[in-house]
This record gives C-alpha cells, sequence and structure tokens, in this order.
C-alpha cells in the first residue's frame, strides 16, 4: 500500500540533502566557477537522490534484481557522472556530447537486461523486434536532452526548465501508481524533490543555472517512464504524452514571448506543460477507478455517496 | 548346424529378454507433467481476517521415479509467472507487475529437485526452489506415487502443500501487509507415461 508519510520523509530528506549542498556551495568566500559550480550542483543532486532514497530503501541490491535497481544504481549514477565531467570547461563540447548521447542510447537496453523481452522468453521480442523497440527508445532520450540543453543555453529563464522536468517526474511517478506499480512510482519522488531544490537552489543562491540538472532531469524522467511502461503497465501513449511535455518550453520562443521577463516566460513554461501532464493523470485516475475501484472497494463507496446523494435530493422534493 | 543355429537363436532371445526385463527392474520411470488433471493453486492472508484463493494455469513438469532406489528420483516443475489467476482481471494485472511477481523480468517460478528418499505414503523431496529471481531450498513432502494403469496409459498421482514467505524471496516488503506475507501453496499433479 502507498505510504504518504513515507514518501513526505523521503521527498524532506532529498530536499533538505540538495538544499544544504547549494547552501554550502553558496557560503564559499571565493566566487565558483563554471566548473565547481557545475561540480556542486552534480554533489547537491547525488546527495539528495542517495537520501531520498535510502528512506524508500530503493536501491539498495547489488547486483540489481530488475529495472528498477538497474536505473537506480547504474543508469543516474552514470548520467551524474556523465554531467560532472561534462562540467569541465576545458573539456571539449563535442566530447561531453558523446557521451552523453552514448548514456541515452545506452539506457533501454540496461533497464531491460535479463528481462522477457531480450531474453528469448514467450512473450518476449524476436531479434528484429528487440533492436527496432531498442532503436526507437533509445533515440527519445538524446533527443530531449539535445533539445533541452538547447533551450536552456539560449533562454533566460533555465530554472523554469528544470522545473518543468521535475513536475513531469512527478506526473510520471503518479502515474505509474495509478496504474499498479507503486513501488516504481514512488522512486519518483525523491527525484523530483532533488531536482527541483537544486534547480531553485542554485537559482537563488548563485542567481546560475547548471546544464547538469537538466541532463540528470532527462535521465531521471526518461528512467522511470520506461521502467513504468516496459515493467509497469502504462501504456505507450502516456509514457511519450509524459516524456515529450518538457518540450512545451520552447513555445516561449516565440517572437511576442521571448523578450518579456524571465518570471513571466518561466511561468508559462510551467503552465504549458502542466496542461498535457494534467490530462494524462486524469486519463490515468478514471482507468484505476475503473480497474482497481472494485478491488479496493472504492466502486462501493462512490455507489453509496451517490445514493445518499439521490436519496437526499429526493427528500428536498 | 542345425544345433548352432538353435543355441545362437536361443541366445538372442534369452538375451533380449534380460535386457527387456533389466530395463523395466533398475530403469526410473520418466513421468511427463499432465496439465490437464493437474493444478498448483495458492491462497493468501487478506487484511489478516481472510483468504485470497489463485492458481497458476501454465505448468509444465516432468519427473522420474527409481522405484528400486527412490534416492535416484528426480523431480521438475516450471511455472509461467504470468499465468496468475485470481478470479480478477485487475488483481491478476496488479499481481504481475513488480510489486510482486514481476513477470517481466522473471517469468517462471521454478522447482527442481537435489534429494529424494521415500517415506511413508510417498517421498520427501528437497531441491531448489526459484522464484522472484531468488533460489531457496525447500523440501516437500509429496503424498501419493501409486502407479495405475488407465487405457494403455501409466498414470502416476502426488499432492503436496508448502508454506513459503513472500519476504523470503525479495518481494517488496511494503507491499506486505494488505496481503498476507505468507502463502500457501497447493500442487495436485499427475504424471502419465506410456
Amino acid at each position: 500500500m502507498p505510504d504518504p508519510l513515507l514518501y513526505l520523509e523521503s521527498m524532506g530528506a532529498a530536499a533538505i540533502a540538495s538544499a544544504l549542498c547549494v547552501l554550502a556551495m553558496a557560503a564559499w568566500r571565493r566566487p565558483a566557477g563554471t566548473t565547481r559550480f557545475n561540480a556542486a550542483c552534480v554533489l547537491a543532486m547525488c546527495l539528495g537522490i542517495v537520501a531520498g532514497n535510502s528512506v524508500l530503501s530503493l536501491g539498495m541490491t547489488w547486483p540489481p534484481a530488475n529495472g528498477l535497481d538497474r536505473l537506480m544504481t547504474v543508469v543516474i549514477p552514470a548520467a551524474l557522472a556523465i554531467e560532472l565531467i561534462a562540467g569541465i570547461q576545458r573539456l571539449p563540447s563535442a566530447v561531453a556530447w558523446f557521451l552523453r548521447l552514448g548514456l541515452a542510447a545506452a539506457t533501454p537496453r540496461i533497464l531491460l537486461h535479463g528481462s522477457v523481452y531480450l531474453n528469448g522468453a514467450s512473450g518476449g521480442w524476436s531479434a528484429g523486434e528487440a533492436v527496432i523497440t531498442l532503436a526507437a527508445w533509445s533515440t527519445l532520450p538524446g533527443v530531449l536532452w539535445v533539445l533541452l540543453h538547447w533551450l536552456s543555453q539560449r533562454s533566460c529563464s533555465g530554472v523554469s526548465i528544470s522545473l518543468a522536468l521535475a513536475l513531469a517526474i512527478q506526473s510520471a511517478g503518479l502515474t505509474i501508481m495509478l496504474a499498479g506499480y507503486i513501488k516504481g512510482g514512488a522512486a519518483a519522488i525523491p527525484l523530483t524533490a532533488t531536482i527541483a531544490t537544486t534547480a531553485i537552489g542554485a537559482g537563488l543562491a548563485a542567481s546560475r543555472f547548471a546544464p547538469a540538472i537538466v541532463g540528470v532531469g532527462v535521465v531521471n524522467l526518461f528512467g522511470v517512464l520506461f521502467v513504468g511502461r516496459f515493467f509497469g503497465q502504462i501504456s505507450t501513449g502516456s509514457a511519450l504524452a509524459i516524456l515529450l511535455a518538457p518540450l512545451l518550453c520552447w513555445a516561449t520562443e516565440i517572437r511576442q514571448l521571448r523578450s518579456r521577463s524571465p518570471r513571466l516566460v518561466g511561468t508559462l513554461r510551467l503552465i504549458l506543460v502542466a496542461i498535457p501532464l494534467v490530462v494524462v493523470l486524469a486519463v490515468a485516475k478514471r482507468e484505476f477507478d475503473r480497474k482497481m475501484g472494485p478491488l479496493l472497494g472504492i466502486s462501493h463507496s462512490i455507489l453509496n455517496s451517490s445514493l445518499s446523494w439521490t436519496l437526499s435530493i429526493t427528500r428536498r422534493a | 548346424m542345425r544345433n548352432c543355429l538353435r543355441v545362437s537363436i536361443q541366445s538372442l532371445l534369452v538375451g533380449a529378454f534380460f535386457c527387456a526385463a533389466g530395463q523395466s527392474l533398475f530403469a526410473a520411470d520418466e513421468y511427463t507433467y499432465d496439465s490437464v488433471h493437474s493444478s498448483v493453486s495458492f491462497k493468501a492472508r487478506h487484511l489478516d481476517i481472510s483468504w485470497i484463493h489463485g492458481r497458476f494455469n501454465e505448468v509444465e513438469g516432468k519427473f522420474s521415479i527409481d522405484r528400486q532406489d527412490p534416492s535416484k528420483s528426480t523431480f521438475q516443475l516450471k511455472i509461467k509467472a504470468e499465468s496468475v489467476d485470481t478470479a480478477n482481471k485487475a488483481r491478476d494485472e496488479h499481481l504481475r507487475q513488480p510489486d510482486y511477481f514481476d513477470t517481466k523480468q522473471f517469468p517462471t517460478i521454478e522447482f527442481k529437485s537435489t534429494s529424494t528418499k521415500a517415506i511413508t505414503g510417498g517421498y520427501e523431496v528437497t531441491g531448489d526452489f526459484t522464484m522472484h529471481g531468488k533460489t531457496k531450498k525447500i523440501t516437500l513432502v509429496l503424498k501419493g506415487g501409486k502407479e495405475i494403469d488407465f487405457r494403455g496409459k501409466k498414470i502416476v498421482g502426488f499432492s503436496t502443500e508448502i508454506a513459503l514467505k513472500r519476504s523470503d524471496f525479495d518481494f517488496d516488503k511494503s507491499q506486505i501487509g494488505l496481503i498476507g506475507d505468507e502463502a500457501l501453496i497447493y500442487i495436485d499433479c499427475e504424471g502419465s507415461r506410456m
């Protein structure tokens, strides 16, 4: 059963760990260079994820047994390491992008390792199907990463992109939970808290934005959705809608909006991104009520409340 | 010449008889799991007040029984986790997800015997039981084992039950509570040979 108190504790632990790290960086006497600033943000995200996951007892097993374990112990640490390296100012950007796109391409294969999809078991994929499906899903995080990174470089409000990613990660978690995979959905909670706190903390404390937050956010979002799609039971449509929702941040690049204040642009971005996310969540909730409601006795309570409402109307009449 | 031929034929016949008799006397009998007349079912506590019943619809297995030397008998069973059936489609889909069986990662539940000994009314079989990617040694008390001849087929049947804890097989601990940790598993199987 979902444990809201535990989720709050996890969210709090992740947020506090990330915030303390960002504040420590801000309290540093000398102003941090780009490399050090980026490294501090990566460290803040690393501490936040570890603190939040330890509350939820996630990713504590080695070797990882399932898709979620592989996301927590292989993919996310790799994303943090790559963003730490990519943040080194002297490093050619081609090398940084080679590493980023390499991880994006490898993530689906890593997450599906040992599963029925790839081991030739009945209900799995043929070799051709595996190649096509992996190729299609490997392209998505790379495209998202490039487009959001590009937007964060050219726009004035990079923090809003990270917040849009945090919003999408949290929506992904809720959708996965509503589809019946509670642990998979809960995994999104510390990730959301970490991305949001690091982005806000870096923006407030240093008035700067670290591209590493977007990179780690994209990998987190893709990983959670991919696990929810292939090991849980969220639909491909819902997964794609949530994954691509942060791209709506690009809408504020039209000439009429681009020159507006960063605060207005940021708010508009979050509203635009929230629209498809709310629609996906509403559909997921409806499916949950239809499928899981009878199991949890929800249909009876809805029925009872409808009956009592009808009775009260009748009495009044 | 004629005597020599007679002796050769007699020797061949005697040899063939002993070969055939030796086969049936000393070799183990191989049986194939009969999925039509067998079932693997389970029940688990719900809210600690009642029981939920379910079964696995797709099971395959084989066993060999050596009646002369029961320690040489072997038993194997492979259950397709995806075939879980609790007479409620939504609950079955939930049980297939990673919070429970994680059927995309761990598609089968398997038992493979490592030692067998004869006991009164059956066999005590110890073996490796793999569920949810975790293998543990368990001991099953198989009751039955009597072979009958039914329309030219040799049929043997066994029944067993065992209590297993989900937490011993790395099931998500946060999902224990609504559905109890312990599950009682019932295996009633028939095997046949020609």
